[in-house]
């Protein structure tokens, strides 16, 4: 991300943008730029979202699922993310409604954007390349994803 | 029967855990935190597992949140402000060290100089104030600031009664501390602002009826004698009046939740 005019409070800007916990995906995300990885919470929030809207506790669930047990988040980091997340325009939260499977409390659910595709895209894209490169190399152990 | 006591009592020492997020942040994501933290505790216990060590992990990853999300939150809405106090800082921090190479600067010049730091750095976040107050009030502050200046410039540089050395002029205390006082007691209160400058303003105006009577020789100001004693008094009770009228605007245009110190909000940068 090139440094925009605007003196010394831009420069603070930038840094502030690039290196505050988790802060430097709004950076990336605010030009498109989708040629640095994502962080580990955020490729699993939108992997979870990928096939339908959530709310909190079932990306949770969702993440656990999918990793095999392998990937736990808890609320801090979850919620953390979502707000970034929603900031970049990856997700957005629709209003509370009850989740039929659970039927107590009304919940907000989380929908992956067409922006939040195409992050995604791009990641498992870059993914991709990875472990085409690591082929190529033979470096590819003969074991899946999370050790199994 | 306690194992659903003690998860009340989790719940609601994680509610409390949570009041420590950023109001924006525990405003957006508190009660969606709340259910979801409800819910894994749900879940184990349906489970049959622990809670002690679960609800530990909990606090421990959200507390790290909350540092996460407060750094965040104090820089992203203070980064001008963090600027200017660390400039202040490195500038006060500087006067020891450079002493060490200089006796140019003495111990009360450098108090001095610290002080003027600082009342930059309070004229910095005065300004940030003002901006996010009415037109109508940073008007009203300026003006009132500006006769408050003057005032005290012109009593100690040549006296408005006699001479600056007239012992009369020390009245004029009184104009400053009904001010000060007033401005404390209204928390700068658009409303209590007014009252306050109309205070001032006619202390301003009774401080040379009153040296007229205690010392009737001395009321006098240059070539003008004690008609330009009273004009100079009633220039800067117009000043106070102003004031106080434009504060009084600025009372009937804010809303009273946002009038005074209570609604400061911080400046965005």
């Amino acid at each position: 991300m090139a440094i925009q005019s605007g003196g010394v409070f831009s420069i603070f800007k930038y840094i502030r943008l690039q290196y505050i916990r988790g802060g430097y995906i709004l950076g990336r995300m605010a030009n498109n730029n989708f040629s640095a990885p994502l962080t580990p919470a955020v490729l699993h929030i939108l992997l979870a979202l990928s096939t339908q809207e959530r709310h909190g506790y079932g990306i949770m669930k969702q993440v656990e699922s999918d990793s095999q047990g392998k990937v736990k988040m808890g609320p801090g980091t979850l919620y953390g993310s979502l707000g970034r997340m929603i900031d970049a325009g990856f997700i957005r939260d629709s209003d509370k409604k009850v989740d039929p499977e659970m039927d107590d409390e009304r919940r907000v659910y989380y929908a992956i954007t067409a922006l939040g595709r195409k992050a995604l895209a791009a990641e498992l894209q870059r993914y991709d390349e990875v472990v085409a490169l690591a082929k190529r190399k033979t470096l590819l152990p003969t074991t899946h994803a999370y050790g199994k | 029967m306690a194992n659903d006591h003690t998860t009340t009592r989790y719940r609601k020492l994680y509610a409390r855990l949570l009041r420590l997020y950023p109001k924006p942040y525990r405003e957006r994501f508190g009660e969606s935190m709340e259910q979801t933290f409800n819910d894994l505790c749900r879940e184990r216990a349906k489970a049959g597992e622990g809670l002690r060590g679960f609800v530990l992990w909990m606090f421990v990853e959200t507390s790290s949140g909350i540092i996460n999300e407060n750094i965040t939150f104090i820089i992203m809405q203070n980064t001008r402000r963090l600027i200017v106090w660390a400039i202040v800082a490195a500038l006060i921090l500087a006067i020891p060290v450079l002493m060490q190479f200089t006796n140019e600067v003495q111990w009360g010049e450098a108090v001095a100089y610290c002080v003027l730091l600082l009342v930059a750095g309070g004229a910095y976040e005065l300004w940030q104030w003002l901006k996010t107050r009415s037109s109508a009030y940073r008007f009203a502050f300026g003006v009132g600031l500006a006769g408050a200046l003057l005032l005290g410039w012109v009593n100690g540089a040549v006296g408005i009664i006699g001479s600056e050395d007239n012992p009369a002029n020390l009245m004029y205390g009184a104009v400053f501390a009904v001010g000060l006082i007033g401005s404390l007691f209204s928390r700068l209160k658009p409303r209590g602002m007014a009252r306050t400058l109309f205070a001032a303003a006619l202390v301003q105006v009774l401080v040379p009826v009153i040296a007229f009577f205690i010392w009737p020789a001395q009321v006098s100001w240059g070539e003008a004698g004690v008609i330009g004693v009273f004009i100079i008094n009633l220039i800067f009770a117009m000043l106070f009046v102003v004031s106080a009228l434009l504060f009084r605007k600025a009372a009937t245009k804010q809303p009273p939740a946002a009038a005074g110190l209570g609604g400061l909000t911080p400046a965005s940068s």
